[in-house]
C-alpha cells in the first residue's frame, strides 16, 4: 500500500501520544525532555505531511523554526538541569518536592 | 503542486516602522548584552538602558494607537487594538519589573546585565505574541519568550528552590508548548493555511472538519497551560514560589497577559462565527466558547478556594493570580460571543484594560512583598508580615489598597476592571456565559477572605520578634508611587483611557490580502 495522508498523520499521533505518555510516567527529567523532543518531532512530520499534501511550502517553514526552537529549549534546558543537579545530586523530578501544598 | 515563483521571494512586504516598538525593545536587549561583555558588572548602566528602550517602544505605541488597523510583512504582522492595547500592558509591566529588581539584584549578586538582557527578550516575545497575525509569528514569540523566562526563573543558581521552580517551569512550559504546536499543525491541516485572517475565511469550508475541531482542542489545552487555567495551572503555584520574587511579579503580569493576547487573537479573529449555513464553523465556534466557559469556572473556583488555604504571601498570589485569568476569560468569552465587530472589539479591549489594572495592582503588591522578603526570599509567609501595620505605614497602607483593588473594590482599578470585563459576557444573553459571570461573582466575594487575611495580619497581630520597617530605595519608592497612583487613577478617573482602549479597531476579519 502507497502511504497517503492519513499515514503519515497516523503515525505523527502515534509518537506524540507516546511522547505525551512519556512526559507523564517518566520521573527521570532527561527522560521528559527526550520525550518532549519526541512530541515537537511528531509534530514535524504532521507539518511536512501537510505541506507535501497542499503542495504549500508554510508548513516546511514552520518545521525550521521548529527546528530552531527546540534546539534552543534543548540548550537551555539541559542548563537548567545541569544547575539542579549541582545542588541536589539527581535528575529525579520526584526530588523537586520543596514546595508542597 | 503549486510553482513556487521567484517574485514570491522578493516582495517580502516589508514595513520595518510598523515593527519599531518591537525593533527598539530587541535592540536595547543587544545593547545590553554587548555593554555588559565589555563594562561587567555595571548594574545601573544596564537598567538605565532597559528604562530608556522600553520607554522609548511606550511613547512610539502611544502615538500610533489609534491608527489602524494595517498589516504588514505579507500579512504577518497586524497593527490594531488589540496589538496597542496589550503590548501597553507588556512594557509597563516590564519597566516595573526593572525597576523592583534594582534591589534584588543588588542582594542577590545576580549578573544584572543578563537580567536585564533576557527581561528585554522576553517582552521582545511578549510583544511579538500580541503583534503576530501568522501560527508562526506567535510560536516564535511565544518560545522567545519561554525560553528567556525559564532562565529568570532560575537565576538564583545556588538555590534549591529556584532550580526547581525553572525545572518545574521548563518542562512543564515545554510540555504545553508541543500541545499547542501539535494544534497549530491541524489547524495548518485542516485549513491549509497559517495567516489567521486566512484562516478566518476558511474555518467555514475547511478541508477536513474533524482535524480543524482537535487542532482548537489542543491548542486550548496548550494555551490553558500558558494561561495557567484550571486544571492545567498545576505548575504555577510551585513555579511562582520558587522563583525570585520580582520574576513572579513579572511573570503573573506578562506572560499570562501575552498568551491570553495571542489566544484571543486565534481563537477570537480566527475562529468567528460565520454566518448561518456553514455548519462546521458553527459548530467549532460553539465547542470553543462552551469549553473554555467550563475552563474558566473551574479556574475560578479552584484558584480561589485553594488561595485560602496558603500560609505563603507568594503562594496565595499565585492562587490569585489563576482567579484572575478566570476572571480575564470571561471578557474573551464575552468577545468569543460578540455579534458585531464593533462589540467584539470593545471586549478585546476591555480583557487588555483588565490585565492592565491587574498589572498595576499586582507589580505594586510584588515589590513590597519583594521589599519585605529580605535575601533569599526567606520573609514570605503570612507570619512574616506580623504586626508590621503600624511599624511601617508606607508599606503597609500600600499593600492594603492593592489588596482592596485585588479584592475588586469599588474605587480601585480592580473594580473597574472586573466591570468592564462581565459586561460583553452578560450583554451576549448565553446562559452558560451568564452562569460564568454569576460564578466570577461569587468567586470575587470569597477572594475577600484571602486578601483581608493579610490586612488582618498586618494590623491586628502582634509581632514577638523584633522587626524593623526596611529602608525603601529610590527604585521601589519611584514603583509604589506610579502602582499607587495607578491603582487610584484606574479606578477613579480612566474613563479617557477606557475610550482609548475601545476606540481603537481590531483586525476585522475580511481584511483583504494585497
Amino acid at each position: 500500500m502507497e502511504p497517503n495522508l492519513a499515514s503519515y498523520l497516523a503515525l505523527s499521533g502515534i509518537l506524540f501520544s507516546i511522547g505525551c505518555v512519556g512526559v507523564i510516567f517518566k520521573r527521570n527529567a532527561i527522560g521528559m525532555f527526550m520525550c518532549i523532543e519526541l512530541m515537537l518531532n511528531s509534530v514535524n512530520l504532521t507539518f511536512v505531511a501537510f505541506s507535501r499534501y497542499y503542495g504549500d511550502t508554510t508548513g516546511q517553514l514552520f518545521v525550521f523554526m521548529v527546528m530552531a526552537v527546540a534546539a534552543c529549549e534543548a540548550a537551555v534546558g539541559l542548563g537548567i538541569i545541569i544547575a539542579f543537579f549541582r545542588n541536589k545530586v539527581s535528575v529525579d523530578v520526584d526530588d523537586a518536592s520543596l514546595m508542597k501544598n | 503542486m503549486n510553482t513556487f515563483l521567484l517574485t514570491d521571494l522578493v516582495s517580502p512586504d516589508a514595513n520595518l516602522s510598523i515593527i519599531a516598538p518591537e525593533l527598539v525593545v530587541a535592540a536595547a536587549g543587544v545593547i545590553v548584552m554587548i555593554v555588559d561583555s565589555f563594562l561587567p558588572g555595571r548594574r545601573s548602566l544596564t537598567g538605565a538602558i532597559s528604562l530608556a528602550g522600553l520607554l522609548l517602544a511606550g511613547v512610539m505605541l502611544v502615538s500610533v494607537w489609534s491608527t489602524g488597523p494595517a498589516m504588514a510583512w505579507n500579512g504577518m504582522i497586524v497593527h490594531d487594538g488589540l496589538r496597542v492595547g496589550f503590548s501597553l500592558v507588556f512594557i509597563f509591566v516590564s519597566l516595573m519589573t526593572v525597576l523592583i529588581s534594582t534591589i534584588w539584584v543588588e542582594r542577590e549578586h545576580v549578573p544584572a546585565g543578563e537580567y536585564h538582557a533576557l527581561l528585554l527578550f522576553a517582552t521582545f516575545g511578549m510583544m511579538m505574541m500580541s503583534a503576530g497575525n501568522d501560527l508562526v509569528v506567535i510560536f516564535l514569540g511565544l518560545e522567545t519568550l519561554s525560553i528567556a523566562t525559564y532562565v529568570m526563573a532560575g537565576l538564583r543558581k545556588a538555590d534549591l528552590r529556584s532550580n526547581e521552580s525553572a525545572m518545574k517551569y521548563f518542562i512543564l512550559g515545554s510540555f504545553a508548548s508541543a500541545f499547542l504546536l501539535y494544534g497549530m499543525a491541524l489547524v495548518y491541516g485542516a485549513t491549509g493555511s497559517t495567516a489567521i485572517h486566512v484562516i478566518a475565511d476558511r474555518v467555514a469550508t475547511p478541508n477536513f472538519p474533524a482535524l480543524l475541531l482537535v487542532g482548537g482542542a489542543m491548542m486550548i489545552i496548550g494555551f490553558g497551560f500558558k494561561v495557567a487555567l484550571a486544571p492545567f495551572h498545576v505548575w504555577t503555584p510551585d513555579v511562582y514560589e520558587g522563583a525570585p520574587t520580582p520574576i513572579t511579579g513579572f511573570m503573573a503580569a506578562g506572560p499570562k497577559a501575552a498568551a491570553l493576547a495571542a489566544f484571543i487573537r486565534i481563537f477570537v479573529l480566527g475562529f468567528p462565527l460565520a454566518s448561518a449555513g456553514y455548519q462546521a464553523a458553527g459548530y467549532l465556534h460553539e465547542a470553543w466558547i462552551s469549553s473554555l466557559s467550563v475552563l474558566a469556572i473551574i479556574t475560578i473556583i479552584v484558584g480561589n478556594t485553594a488561595a485560602i488555604m496558603q500560609s505563603n504571601v507568594k503562594r496565595m498570589l499565585a492562587f490569585s493570580s489563576i482567579a484572575h485569568a478566570g476572571y480575564a476569560t470571561v471578557g474573551f468569552i464575552g468577545a468569543g460571543l460578540a455579534k458585531t465587530p464593533s462589540g467584539r472589539d470593545e471586549a478585546i479591549a476591555s480583557v487588555a484594560f483588565y490585565m492592565l489594572t491587574y498589572a498595576v495592582t499586582n507589580m505594586g503588591a510584588f515589590a513590597i512583598v519583594t521589599l519585605l522578603a529580605e535575601k533569599n526570599d526567606r520573609r514570605t509567609e503570612f507570619e512574616d508580615y506580623n504586626g508590621i501595620g503600624f511599624k511601617s505605614p508606607i508599606l503597609s497602607f500600600s499593600l492594603s489598597l492593592f489588596m482592596l483593588s485585588l479584592l475588586g473594590l469599588p474605587l480601585t482599578a480592580g473594580f473597574i476592571g472586573k466591570v468592564l470585563v462581565f459586561r460583553p459576557a452578560i450583554e451576549a444573553g448565553n446562559r452558560l456565559a451568564t452562569a460564568l459571570v454569576v460564578v466570577a461573582v461569587v468567586g470575587s466575594a470569597v477572594s475577600a477572605y484571602y486578601y483581608l487575611r493579610l490586612i488582618v495580619v498586618m494590623f491586628f497581630r502582634e509581632r514577638l520578634t523584633d522587626w524593623r520597617a526596611p529602608a525603601v530605595p529610590a527604585a521601589l519608592a519611584a514603583v509604589l508611587v506610579i502602582t499607587v497612583a495607578g491603582v487610584l487613577y484606574l479606578g477613579l478617573f480612566s474613563d479617557g483611557l477606557i475610550q482609548r482602549f475601545a476606540g481603537a479597531r481590531s483586525a476585522a476579519v475580511a481584511f483583504v490580502e494585497k
